[in-house]
């Protein structure tokens, strides 16, 4: 009797315990503003000191703001402002030649629907400073000529680049994929094994899985409804996530609704038919240009691009603007609905 | 039953119910507070489930115009904005901790701390 009553107030206390330890370890987190958004950061320091771990988040932190002053194209500091002052004359890219090369290479992939060159018409239409105007006809035919990946010229060795006279280059849709690539490697070299670097919700990338072996979870958010509504959830160990979707950014003009995203065929914004776009892969960056491409591309020729290029390695959510939710077959376990969600996922092969 | 048991048994009853208590009553951070941040300084912080009736708040920021916040029971949202892109405004309502609302021209930030959504990050 007494050895039972024993064991039960040892049970009684082992669940007291393990309440209190369930809560698990505590993470570092950090949110920054930097490459026009909010960034989150979530570091977990495993049998790591609270020191190194603090260290390993602030080495994060000067690295991304070390580059968002390369690579943008607004500030005085920025080597792709640089190459669009330079009127065509080489310039020097010393931070942001690798990032162009990879860009470029993607734009070729995907057949010029990703167009670093395309800056002179987001800019035309309002969307880096916010003043939203819609060009007209002329305008249009001019910055449509501009555009165009291939007339882009880096030196051997990635140190230097030109452009063509009139072109304007920005890297708004790889930058953030090409931080979170660089991150989390630099995370992993300083022995991170369980982080997660929000990089403005449009690039996710994830170093291994939570503490608990468990994948993270992200939201997917609903494009037609408010922000934080979530048609479902995506686990996500160790690879990446890029995002682009017309919910968020956009104007309103006569009645027509204008996103952010344009595309490089019209110098106007993309009507593709998609209201969102998911990639996973491994690579951050891949991730970030790729969600732009096929937002651009549009379902049908979006899903022909995944199957003939299945080499990269990377899966797709895609949702209409009627609110259809396209999966293909890589996430068909990772991703589940939200459960009050009556929509069918259908699983493309 | 002999005392001694008797004892023991109340003892455990005892234990019993400290467990269930502590299981039961830890701070579970249920407390859904937004935290309104303006150009990196905290500003205000707002238990959303205490919101009795609706109500809205005007900061002006850094960037030179204001934001109209306005705070319901168990949610937020910038409801007015001067900025030009209205990315904030467009965002619409948060009830949870997952996707801050940021106004990036007047360095706005509105999160939700403590609470959980069961999410670790989001697509947005």
């Amino acid at each position: 009797m007494k050895q039972r009553l024993t064991a039960l107030i040892l049970l009684c206390a082992l669940l007291t315990g393990c309440a209190a330890a369930g809560k698990g370890e505590q993470p570092l987190t950090a949110t920054v503003l930097a490459m026009d958004t909010v960034m989150n950061f979530t570091l977990y320091g495993g049998g790591m000191g609270e020191e190194q771990l603090r260290q390993a988040l602030s080495g994060a932190e000067d690295t991304l703001r070390q580059l968002d002053t390369a690579l943008t194209a607004q500030g005085a500091e920025g080597e792709a402002a640089a190459l669009n002052a330079a009127d065509g004359a080489w310039t020097a890219v010393p931070q942001s030649g690798a990032l162009l090369k990879q860009t470029l290479e993607l734009a070729e992939l995907t057949g010029g629907a990703l167009d670093p060159t395309a800056y002179a018409a987001v800019k035309a239409w309002g969307f880096a400073d916010g003043n939203y105007t819609v060009p007209n006809r002329e305008e249009l035919d001019a910055l449509k000529a501009a555009i165009d990946y291939a007339r882009v010229e880096v030196s051997q060795d990635g140190a230097q680049a030109r452009l063509a006279p009139e072109q304007q280059l920005d890297f708004g849709a790889t930058a953030k994929g090409y931080a979170g690539d660089l991150l989390r490697r630099q995370l992993e070299q300083g022995g991170i094994t369980s982080a997660l670097l929000d990089l403005g919700q449009s690039s996710i990338a994830a170093v291994g899985s939570k503490p608990d072996g468990s994948p993270w979870r992200i939201g997917i958010q609903d494009p037609a409804a408010d922000s934080g509504v979530y048609l479902g959830v995506l686990e996500l160990s160790g690879r990446s996530m890029g995002t682009s979707g017309s919910y968020q950014r956009y104007f309103e003009q006569d009645g027509v609704r204008y996103c952010h995203i344009i595309d490089p065929a019209t110098a106007s914004p993309a009507r593709s038919g998609l209201a969102g776009v998911t990639v996973v892969a491994d690579s951050c960056l891949l991730c970030d240009g790729l969600s732009t491409a096929l937002f651009v591309m549009g379902l049908e020729e979006g899903v022909r691009f995944w199957r003939e290029n299945s080499s990269l390695g990377f899966d797709v959510i895609f949702i209409t603007d009627a609110g259809e939710i396209f999966v293909t077959s890589g996430l068909k376990d990772s991703f589940s609905l939200a459960d009050r969600e009556e929509r069918e996922v259908q699983v493309l092969e | 039953m002999s005392r001694s048991a008797k004892g023991i048994a109340a003892l455990l009853v005892l234990l019993l119910a400290g467990s269930a208590a502590f299981l039961l009553l830890r701070p579970k951070g249920e407390g859904q507070v937004a935290r309104i941040t303006l150009n990196g300084k905290v500003v205000q912080e707002i238990d959303l489930s205490r919101v009795e009736q609706p109500y809205t708040l005007t900061l002006e920021g850094p960037g030179g115009f204001s934001n109209t916040i306005t705070v319901e029971k168990g949610r937020i949202c910038v409801s007015k904005a001067g900025c030009p892109d209205q990315i904030c405004v467009h965002q619409g309502y948060i009830s949870d901790g997952t996707t801050p609302i940021v106004c990036l021209p007047n360095k706005l930030i509105i999160e939700i701390i403590g609470g959980g959504s069961g999410l670790d990050a989001a697509t947005g």
